[in-house]
């Protein structure tokens, strides 16, 4: 064997030290040296002066260890010590060196933000914000550029602007914004001992500023004081909003902290990440959180005060915490007001211009209301934009009477029967994200060995990310567009919904929550107009983004879903998704879902492999009827169990579920008409046609009432739009079993 | 910096925070220096501490005063380690400079009494040849910080690093000759 030229690895030289000195007796130890380095003598001889230092290396660092105690450190010396910050951004250099860093100013999860001195084109100071050293994956590069693309596409007096965007020298890239010289609100108001009337008018500035965020597809996640700046210009108090973007993680409210703190670690590395679990991410947060943000800075600007203090929040930890925030009621801040103290109460009353009486009526009634519903729990309840709540702001200003009402009774109750959802819920997506980011972060650190190679590769993923602007730039847009669907969805102006949707070119790869009522309002918009296919494309987007909300929501937009692309005859596609489903809710226990999945698969007959898929399915709402008393079974239940029993060929069990049901009266028309279609078809294969004939009479004036002139939204008793179009499936199918018409043309009219 | 701060870097540093680590570096050094602050009232600044002490009795401070339910003892010990690194070291040049006037002196440990050196030089050499491992092999070099300056068993260096006992065993062994080494060349020359 040839000596290797070359000098031997550390870690090689290591190894075979470590082997060697592992084996006391010297004969052993020559005869390993000798087998492990072979004839390369420098190696031998390297592990041979490894192997000789070895007493001396033990010896010197045990004294060592007794000259650390023999130091004599006292208290002053600690004291003495200034720390270093780590040397985090050591290597920081933007190109051309066009900016100075003078400090840092702030810091979050991802990003690392700069005072820096710009010196052309302009000289001026800006923030620079930069990603941080070893967050710098493929997928938080791209996150930071869609943040900064965002930000580009926003241009509003409220909002801190981006000058210019590029990378540093080690690529990691960056942008530099309008440095906001200001105070926090909450401290500009008190210092100015600004009136309720005034903080109000700031506060509208802030919505403003947030709703044209929302409107160019925005969520800022971080509404707080610290967050908002007020600058004088020209002696006017300007509110800046600042630091939008997901990397605001680390310095987050602490309230907010471990769930975005999971959060972070989430969209830290999506790389990593099954699709399903990026949704979770889509599904915690989006514009109705901001509002919420919007109405506890309101509360503060009010009251002196937020809505939970963040001591009382923590006193028992992290589940108390989730549980104060997801089942108790806020005080009223004219309440909150009352329940101060002497001394405090007229601080915050004075700073205010009043005194604590006229503070408390000021804050009774409209303003107490706008700060609830900006509060409410369930998002839904909230106001559905800033520019809402800023309108209801302003209705309060000219003395016009606000949207925002006390809550009513069969509201609260319904509240409370829906909370353990979403206790539920959010318990759930702690515990995946809390897995997830451990498994992420040792990843991390395992990575975070190959240094060198991270370089290289992070100098390409900046060049991809910045090849890849254009799409980004795109997604952005398209994230816009929906917001602004969604805007016009709420408004009951479906027909703009659709034409903005219509643009969109590709559905973003992660939209926000905001296209969940777009797509679900423009879905059925489409589907009621009988455009199946462009309905069905709405609703497998739906269905994507959705998948963590609740149960409920989640099986309700399968089953339209279901019946859409039933309907647009794309059979591929639908058998698709039949998988799909089947797929995704094979474990479920909860029979009502399973119902509905089950009975979203069955538009059209199946074969043995469909069966296969969907047997947990239809064996689960089998057993579960089976358990019950039969007074007690949900009449929706039926038609998926009989059409079910009727698709595998049983005929006789099929018939069995619905018989009992025809004569009851109080059956709602769209759960009575399907189960007549079934029993008509099982009765034209007995040979009895003139009863196949008659039931299915029946069913099919009931269908065909509903479509005319025009298939309607419906409702969950009489029965939903998608309920209709399923039966009309069902119909189409029987008409043809029995040689039928499924349409007859109207008579006598 | 209070407490509640720590204790949420702690958390996330817990639950895999990848950046909690360096910031949950000035946090312990905070609480480090607090701690000296406090004796410095009570009139005790003259009383040597042991390093390994003070990590200690900041550990417990905070095991007192914070949320009990984070255990992890292992990342503030990381942490205090590389405090305490720091603050050993600057303690040891400040002395070596009194004694000596200046610069490091070089010394010759074949010829020398290794008895003769002084306990700052020791730690001073022992410092300078752990920021060469540093460059050469950092995982090593954590080891090192651990184990000399954090006082950590090779067991809880371990757990810290999320490595076996035996790799940890092997890090240190070999990290301690490669040093001795390095310290040995710089000296004879």
């Amino acid at each position: 064997m040839q000596p290797p030229s070359s000098e031997p690895s550390r870690e090689l030289v290591q190894a075979i030290f470590l082997g060697a000195s592992s084996l006391p007796d010297p004969a052993t130890r020559r005869a390993y040296l000798q087998s492990a380095c072979g004839n390369n003598l420098q190696l031998r001889a390297r592990v041979e002066d490894a192997l000789a230092a070895q007493a001396g290396a033990e010896d010197f660092f045990a004294r060592g260890a007794q000259a650390l105690g023999r130091l004599e450190i006292t208290g002053a010396d600690v004291k003495a010590v200034e720390p270093k910050a780590p040397a985090l951004d050591e290597d920081l250099k933007i190109e051309d060196g066009r900016f100075k860093l003078l400090q840092k100013i702030g810091e979050g999860g991802c990003g690392v933000v700069y005072m820096a001195e710009q010196e052309k084109p302009i000289r001026r100071r800006v923030a620079l914000k930069v990603i941080k050293l070893g967050m710098d994956t493929k997928s938080v590069i791209a996150r930071f550029e869609a943040e900064r693309q965002a930000l580009a596409l926003m241009d509003h007096p409220n909002i801190a602007h981006v000058f210019e965007a590029g990378t540093t020298s080690t690529g990691r890239p960056y942008f530099a914004m309008e440095l906001v010289k200001g105070i926090r609100i909450t401290d500009y108001c008190d210092q100015n001992q600004l009136d309720t009337r005034e903080r109000l008018e700031l506060f509208i500035q802030v919505c403003h500023a947030i709703q044209h965020a929302h409107q160019k597809g925005v969520i800022h996640r971080d509404i707080k004081p610290s967050n908002i700046l007020v600058t004088l210009r020209d002696g006017v108090a300007v509110p800046k909003v600042i630091d939008f973007g997901i990397a605001k993680a680390i310095q987050g409210k602490l309230t907010d902290q471990t769930f975005f703190t999971a959060y972070e670690n989430f969209i830290g590395t999506p790389a990593y990440m099954s699709p399903e679990q990026a949704v979770i991410s889509a599904v915690d947060v989006d514009t109705r959180s901001d509002i919420y943000s919007l109405g506890v800075l309101l509360y503060e600007l009010l009251t002196g005060r937020t809505p939970f203090e963040t001591n009382e929040l923590f006193k028992g930890g992290f589940d108390e915490w989730r549980r104060t925030l997801l089942d108790q009621e806020p005080q009223r801040p004219s309440a909150v007001v009352t329940a101060l103290q002497g001394n405090e109460r007229q601080m915050i009353a004075g700073q205010r211009q009043a005194d604590a009486p006229q503070l408390i009526s000021i804050l009774k009634g409209d303003l107490d209301w706008i700060v609830m519903k900006a509060l409410e729990k369930d998002r839904q309840r909230r106001y559905e934009t800033a520019n809402g709540l800023a309108m209801d702001v302003g209705r309060y200003l000219h003395c016009e009477p606000v949207v925002a009402r006390p809550p009513s009774r069969v509201y609260r109750f319904q509240k409370l029967a829906r909370r353990n959802w979403g206790v539920f819920a959010a318990t759930g997506a702690v515990a995946a994200a809390l897995i997830i980011g451990l498994s992420i972060s040792t990843v991390m650190f395992f990575k975070a060995r190959e240094s060198e190679r991270r370089q290289t590769e992070l100098r390409k993923l900046a060049e991809q990310a910045q090849a890849s602007e254009s799409v980004l730039r795109r997604e952005a847009e398209a994230r816009a567009k929906i917001t602004e669907a969604a805007l016009s969805a709420s408004q009951g102006n479906l027909n703009q919904a659709a034409n903005l949707l219509v643009d969109v070119a590709a559905f973003p790869s992660n939209p926000s929550l905001d296209a969940v009522s777009a797509f679900r309002s423009v879905g059925e918009f489409s589907a009621r107009q009988g455009q199946w296919r462009t309905a069905g494309q709405y609703f497998l987007a739906l269905i994507d983004i959705d998948k963590f909300d609740d149960w409920d929501v989640v099986t309700l937009d399968y089953q339209s879903c279901g019946v859409v692309l039933a309907e647009s005859k794309d059979i591929a596609a639908y058998e698709k998704f039949r998988k799909m489903a089947a797929a995704g809710f094979s474990n479920t226990t909860n029979v009502d879902a399973a119902s509905r999945i089950l009975k979203t698969c069955l538009f059209q007959p199946i074969n043995d492999d469909t069966v296969k898929e969907l047997k947990p399915l239809g064996d689960e709402v089998e057993q579960w009827i089976a358990a019950q008393d039969t007074q007690t079974i949900n009449d929706w239940l039926i038609i998926p169990i009989s059409l079910w029993k009727f698709r595998c060929g049983d005929n006789d069990t099929a018939f069995d579920y619905c018989r009992e049901k025809l004569y009851d009266k109080t059956m709602p028309p769209s759960c009575l008409a399907p189960m007549r279609l079934i029993v008509a078809m099982v009765c034209q294969q007995r040979g009895n046609t003139s009863a196949a004939q008659a039931q299915f009479v029946l069913a099919r004036d009931v269908i065909n009432a509903q479509f005319r002139p025009q298939l309607q939204h419906g409702n969950r008793s009489g029965g939903m739009w998608y309920d209709w179009v399923a039966d009309r499936i069902l119909l189409r199918e029987a008409a043809d079993k029995l040689g039928m018409p499924a349409e007859i043309p109207e008579s006598g009219k | 910096m209070p407490f509640d701060d720590l204790t949420r870097v702690l958390n996330a540093a817990a639950h895999g925070e990848p950046s909690a680590s360096s910031e949950l570096f000035p946090l312990v050094y905070d609480e480090l220096r607090k701690l000296a602050a406090l004796r410095l009232q009570r009139g005790l600044q003259n009383q040597t501490l042991q390093p390994t002490a003070l990590v200690h009795e900041a550990w417990l401070q905070l095991t007192r005063a914070g949320d009990r339910k984070w255990q992890n003892r292992a990342h503030f010990f990381g942490a205090a380690a590389a405090a305490m690194r720091q603050i050993m070291i600057e303690v040891a040049r400040k002395k070596s400079r009194l004694k000596r006037g200046g610069s490091l002196i070089r010394l010759n440990i074949e010829d020398m009494e290794i008895a003769a050196v002084t306990p700052e030089d020791h730690v001073l050499l022992i410092d300078e040849a752990l920021t060469k491992l540093e460059a050469e092999s950092p995982e090593e070099a954590r080891v090192v910080v651990l184990k000399f300056f954090g006082g950590l068993t090779n067991g809880e260096v371990a757990e810290f690093l999320g490595t076996s006992r035996r790799t940890v065993d092997r890090q240190w062994a070999a990290a301690k000759v490669w040093m001795f080494q390095q310290i040995r060349r710089e000296t004879s020359n």
